[in-house]
């Protein structure tokens, strides 16, 4: 709590600073409001006492700025929402929400994607912007909700301060109200989960990808069920809250109800002794009643800018974890080599998955040598992709170390070797773009370049793909934005062409590249690649690293990296490894086995 | 958007909330609206006793008025206490209903037209998730229209309140309180077009905002350094999409002072000349009261903050719910029962298939002749984009031939109930649907149209080898696999994909005779992919068995293999008659093995260039 002050300032200034006319608008309204509501009262007994004064005159002159108050009010009602949601609106959608996700994007791991707990609040942030700054704004309001509160005694106080005994009675409903409050913040909490699963039971109901399955096992009346039985439990969850809130409410203003007409009951006295006027009493009575709706404004706010904790803790969190992962390389020091020459070396590389209790990576320890084509091989499981996430610096190692020619990784800048890398992961965006873009990303230098797209288009043996889609390069692709939906093998060949946008990379990462790729494509492509990758290495000194399950795609390589339960067991080349019959010859013999054309199978 | 010429149907919504719940509303609703205009009398009442009181001298006076005042402040509370609690009630009801009818559609409506972006947006609006950005409903508008009619009442009475004491008022005061009703209507109607227009980009933008919270894409963005871009990116997209919507706000503020002349016009006449009166001593200084807040209670029945926002919203949701109705039509059901030969497994034949996916400009099959017989183990392979997968959607029903047809046990499938014969199917399709629901839940679901079977549920699970899985989960069968859930927990892939088989096993377990698995190993390890197989061997005879692959070499064991190329088959046979024809199996199987037979002579052949030796046993020194 003792950082929010802190933070609202910075949103105000970040409000005033970006969306200057809104802001100052929205401040205007708010205080503008203040205003008129007791102009509205007093002008009010003004012309009421000239009335019975019989002045008319008098009479005449105030009811016209209680007109004039009137039709301020009016106005203001509708424009204090107006502004307020559209200042908020655009200061958490065009500035704070591009700020997280530029924060998100800029953290150099991805250990907070892949971390269910860091995920959750990851996701609260993206979809809290405007919970954010509308928090700010709610404080604002309080403020000039608290100032109305002040004007209304103040008048009050003006017929007789013993009204003012009155108002304090105001604090009953206060604090019933705030206590129905959160009955119902709390039983929106609760009831998240069920929300939640019923959203995404509904989003699979109206899915295109889970369309077929759901009809072909006859899943709808189950699914059905599942789902309105998370609705109907939220819902009566929610409605208990609702009528516990409902009741105290109602308790709370019965006993300022008692408390108003008392009130009203001694200005009638004193009004009748003469003391009072009549205009002091339709005054009492026009600004009591605001009182009501005041409180109840100031109240709810109160509660909605508390309970934006939800947002702002987890905010406040990512700009901690941020500048956390920011610092935690001793930045800098070592420059990105222009060539390899020796290699890349692991030392004794140990890793460990957080929130995980056994090791991915144990003591590794190897040389991946410049320009070779190294495989990784090992069982599902064996730590084969956790090792290229530690050579794309998507993770760092708890111990031991990665040295590119000599430097260590972790003193380099993560974005400047990443410019020199290029990867296809083993799981890949779909993204719902043109082909030449969704290709020349893999580049941004070279979006524009189109030869360059059609090249890596080659490369990756796509090029008759692109030719059969109907608009070519610029074909919108995905289901999502009503684009071409391609098959599983076709995105995995982008991907390819993607990766294959950087030219000479010092590091070309393939995992499982051929998945969802047949036979004949994939020996294509792998044939492609090795002959590049070699004609690249020669000059740069450029690793490729080929991360499989399938002993075929890797045989070639110069060298095969071995993984068992996390640990190197074997290391070689492929005919070094098949001689010395260790489990690598073991797990070769068992594949090419599938293959071998004997009688019986 | 015309709003009135949806109001029945938008009121019919409301039937879903139940008749008690309807009345109590009506009723408070009603009150709501009338209360300003009691208000109003209650005031002039009140400052009558008060001048009555003053000039007797006797207190006592304003006894009777006050009273009527508070009842009419009570009443204000009780109402104001009970809406919300009535308004969540029926907001439940009838959204609820309204869900349920229209997720009851995207669940049985013909394939071809769910997948239309006509439809997909259709479905969109009529659920108008909040999630989605929409910010409101079909019970938020139904509400709202029924609160505006409630809100004529409350105007009736408050014209009746200033009427009684002048009464040429009320039509000088509703003139430009009318004026001021239908500016905000036409502001709220142009605004929700505005809103709409904004929904496309909008999509655009989402798909960013997935993106970067995603470790798949996550990875893209870190290797290839698209942060910057991809966040002036989705600026773009903002921009784009809420331009018009930006502008009309901006605009509405600007002239937000624009309805105070019409609100001044009406209040002015009636205060200038009540006050002159009174002071005059024409009209009691309480009717002047009386009228003063009789007349602002006008406006304020009339302009009831957003309510025609909210009625747009509903009619959008109402008129996009027509088009839901109108577009998901539901699969053409076939009037022959399938249940013949249920029990058995079925005899299937593509005869002549022909087929295109609608809207795109390849044909995928292209005259397929093909034959599934009873209890059989049958591999189909070919290249990517080769047709093997539509092959699933047709023999399913899911898609309808555009030439040719599909018979089942000697039956034209099209004159066959769908739902009927896929009671006897099975399929794992390769990205199989991953339920957050319970793992009991998340298998049962096979066969979803049936009472869940512990039983079943269990032999299917021994099966499949999940078993093991089963005992290591916190809760057991009671799991829920998805980690946000309470007591949840994440499997990984190759658990996944033993869910998705037990899932087809216990719909097996349930009578289903054709079992049909898409790509089932493309990520399973050698060992797994194996097994896998064995555990299929095991179905044969019992049920008939189709495995999709391009993986042969474990495809080989399969009773019998079809080749599918250019849309068409283009071999078939046991392995060795297509290794012996020499044909496209056999090529695609030569190039898969190759690799392994020149392992076998080393790794020198195919290299080219010459590659530094400093690997081997030096560099994997830590090796063991």
């Amino acid at each position: 709590m003792r950082r929010y002050p802190g933070l609202w300032w910075s949103l105000f200034r970040l409000s005033w600073s970006t969306h200057r006319w809104l802001t100052v608008s929205t401040l205007s309204v708010l205080l503008l409001s203040v205003v008129a509501t007791g102009a509205c009262a007093l002008a009010l007994r003004a012309a009421v006492n000239a009335m019975v004064a019989g002045e008319g005159f008098a009479a005449v002159t105030a009811a016209v700025p209680a007109v004039a108050a009137y039709a301020a009010l009016h106005v203001l009602q509708d424009a204090t929402a107006t502004c307020r949601n559209a200042v908020t609106n655009r200061v958490a959608r065009l500035e704070v929400e591009p700020g997280v996700h530029r924060e998100v994007a800029a953290l150099p791991g991805i250990e907070h994607l892949e971390r269910t707990d860091y995920l959750d609040r990851l996701k609260a942030v993206r979809d809290g912007g405007t919970q954010l700054v509308g928090s700010m704004w709610r404080v604002v309001l309080t403020f000039t909700s608290v100032m109305k509160l002040l004007v209304a005694a103040g008048l009050l106080g003006s017929i007789s301060p013993c009204l003012l005994a009155f108002v304090t009675a105001a604090a009953v409903p206060a604090v019933c109200q705030l206590k129905g409050q959160r009955l119902l913040n709390d039983s929106q909490v609760a009831t998240m989960e069920a929300v939640r699963l019923e959203a995404s039971l509904a989003e699979l109901a109206v899915d295109a990808g889970a369309a077929p399955q759901i009809r072909v096992s006859g899943a709808a009346p189950g699914l059905g069920a599942r789902r309105e039985a998370a609705w109907a439990e939220a819902h009566r969850v929610r409605l208990r809250a609702r009528l516990a809130a409902s009741a105290l409410r109602l308790g709370g203003w019965t006993v300022f109800l008692a408390a108003l007409l008392a009130g009203i009951v001694l200005v009638v006295g004193r009004s009748a002794s003469g003391e009072a006027s009549v205009g002091d009493v339709v005054l009492a009575v026009t600004v009591a009643t605001s009182l009501g709706q005041t409180v109840q404004v100031t109240v709810n706010s109160t509660v909605a800018t508390t309970t934006a904790g939800s947002v702002i803790e987890p905010y406040l969190w990512l700009r901690r974890y941020g500048e956390r992962a920011r610092e935690c390389p001793p930045a800098g020091g070592a420059e990105v080599p222009e060539a390899l020459r020796e290699g890349i070396r692991l030392q004794g590389v140990t890793f460990r998955y957080g929130g995980s209790d056994h090791e991915a990576l144990h003591g590794v320890s190897c040389l991946l040598p410049a320009g070779a084509v190294v495989a990784v091989v090992g069982e599902n499981g064996s730590g084969k992709s956790t090792l290229v996430k530690l050579l794309t610096m998507l993770y760092r190692p708890d111990s031991g170390t990665v040295l590119v020619d000599g430097r260590p990784l972790d003193r380099l800048d993560p974005e400047e070797w990443r410019a020199r890398i290029s990867a296809v992961p083993q799981q890949f965006g779909r993204y719902p773009l043109t082909v030449s873009e969704s290709v020349g990303m893999g580049d941004l230098a070279g979006m524009a370049d189109r030869e360059r797209i059609t090249e890596s288009l080659r490369a990756a043996n796509a090029d008759e793909l692109v030719d059969s889609l109907p608009e070519g390069l610029e074909t919108r692709l995905g289901r999502e934005l009503s684009g071409v939906e391609l098959s599983e093998g076709q995105w995995q060949r982008l991907a390819m062409a993607r990766a294959a946008m950087r030219r000479s990379p010092l590091l070309l990462v393939l995992d499982e590249p051929t998945a969802s790729i047949d036979a004949v494509t994939e020996r294509a492509i792998l044939d492609r690649r090795m002959t590049h990758a070699r004609a690249a290495g020669r000059d740069t000194g450029g690793i490729t690293v080929v991360v499989s399950h399938r002993l075929s795609a890797v045989s070639r390589a110069d060298l095969v990296l071995v993984l068992a339960h996390g640990r190197l067991v074997e290391a070689g080349p492929h005919a070094e490894l098949v001689d010395r019959g260790g489990p690598y010859a073991r797990m070769y013999a068992a594949q090419a086995n599938a293959y071998r054309d004997e009688r019986c199978p | 958007m015309r709003l009135h010429r949806h109001a029945p149907q938008l009121l019919r919504a409301l039937r879903a909330a139940g008749g008690w719940t309807l009345t109590a509303l009506t009723a408070v609703l009603l009150a709501e609206a009338l209360l300003p205009a009691a208000h109003a009398a209650a005031l002039g009442l009140l400052v009558e006793g008060v001048q009555e009181a003053a000039h007797t001298r006797r207190p006592g006076a304003v006894t009777g008025s006050l009273l009527v005042f508070g009842a009419v402040v009570l009443t204000a509370e009780i109402t104001a206490s009970a809406a919300p609690a009535l308004t969540l009630l029926a907001t439940g009801r009838v959204d609820g209903a309204h869900r349920r009818a229209v997720l009851a559609l995207t669940t049985s409506c013909d394939l071809a037209v769910l997948n239309t972006p006509a439809a997909r947006a259709a479905i969109r609006d009529a659920l108008a998730d909040r999630s989605k950005g929409y910010d409101c409903g079909l019970s938020d508008g139904a509400l709202a229209l029924l609160r505006s009619l409630a809100s004529v009442a409350g105007l009736l009475a408050a014209l009746a309140v200033i009427g009684l004491h002048v009464w040429w008022l009320p039509a000088v005061v509703l003139l430009p309180a009318c004026a001021v009703r239908m500016l905000r209507s036409r502001r709220d109607s142009a605004l929700m077009d505005d809103w709409r227009s904004a929904t496309q980009e909008e999509l655009a933008l989402d798909v960013w905002r997935r993106a970067n919270l995603s470790a798949v894409e996550g990875q893209d963005i870190r290797v290839f350094g698209l942060a910057d871009w991809m966040v002036a990116r989705m600026r773009g997209h903002l921009r784009d999409a809420n331009k018009r919507l930006w502008d009309h706000v901006d605009r509405q503020i600007r002239s937000a002072w624009r309805p105070a002349a019409l609100v001044a016009a009406g209040l002015l006449p009636a205060f200038v000349t009540v006050s002159a009166d009174a002071a005059a001593g024409h009209t009691p200084a309480a009717a002047a009261v009386a009228v003063f807040a009789g007349s602002w209670a006008v406006f304020q029945v009339l302009s009831a903050q957003t309510n025609s926002y909210l009625i747009a919203g509903g009619v959008r949701v109402v008129l996009a719910t027509r088009e839901v109705h109108r577009l998901l039509t539901p699969t053409p059901a076939g009037a022959e029962r399938a249940d013949a030969g249920r029990g058995q497994p079925p005899h299937v034949v593509f005869e002549q298939v022909r087929f295109r996916y609608p809207g795109a400009g390849r044909t995928v099959l292209d005259g397929v002749d093909l034959e599934i017989r009873p209890g059989e183990l049958l591999a189909v392979v070919g290249a990517n984009g080769a047709g093997k997968t539509t092959l699933i959607t047709l023999l399913c029903g899911l898609y309808q031939p555009a030439q040719g047809r599909l018979l089942v046990d000697g039956v034209d499938l099209a004159a066959i109930d769908a739902r009927k014969w896929r009671e006897r199917l099975c399929v794992v399709f390769q990205d199989f649907v991953r339920y957050p629901l319970t793992l009991a839940e998340n298998i049962g679901l096979g066969r979803g149209d049936m009472v869940p079977e512990p039983t079943a549920l269990r032999r299917a699970a021994v099966r499949s080898g999940l078993s093991t899985t089963v005992e290591k989960l916190p809760h057991g069968w009671d799991t829920p696999l998805n980690p946000s859930r309470t007591g949840g927990t994440e499997l990984s892939g190759g658990q996944w994909q033993r869910v998705a088989l037990t899932r087809a096993l216990y719909a097996l377990e349930r009578g289903a005779t054709l079992l049909v698995l898409d790509e089932p190993a493309a990520h399973l390890d050698v060992a797994a992919e194996h097994a896998l197989f064995d555990r299929l061997a095991e179905c044969r005879g019992e049920a008939g068995v189709v495995v999709i692959s391009h993986r042969l070499s474990t495809v080989r064991r399969a009773d019998r293999i079809v080749v599918l190329g250019g849309g068409r088959v283009v071999e078939e046979g046991t392995h060795r008659d297509l290794i012996a024809r020499a044909g496209r199996y056999a090529r695609m199987f030569a190039a898969q093995a190759e690799r392994f037979r020149a392992g076998e002579g080393g790794p020198a052949d195919g290299r080219e260039g010459p590659v530094r030796h400093t690997s081997g046993s030096g560099g994997a020194g830590g090796a063991r």
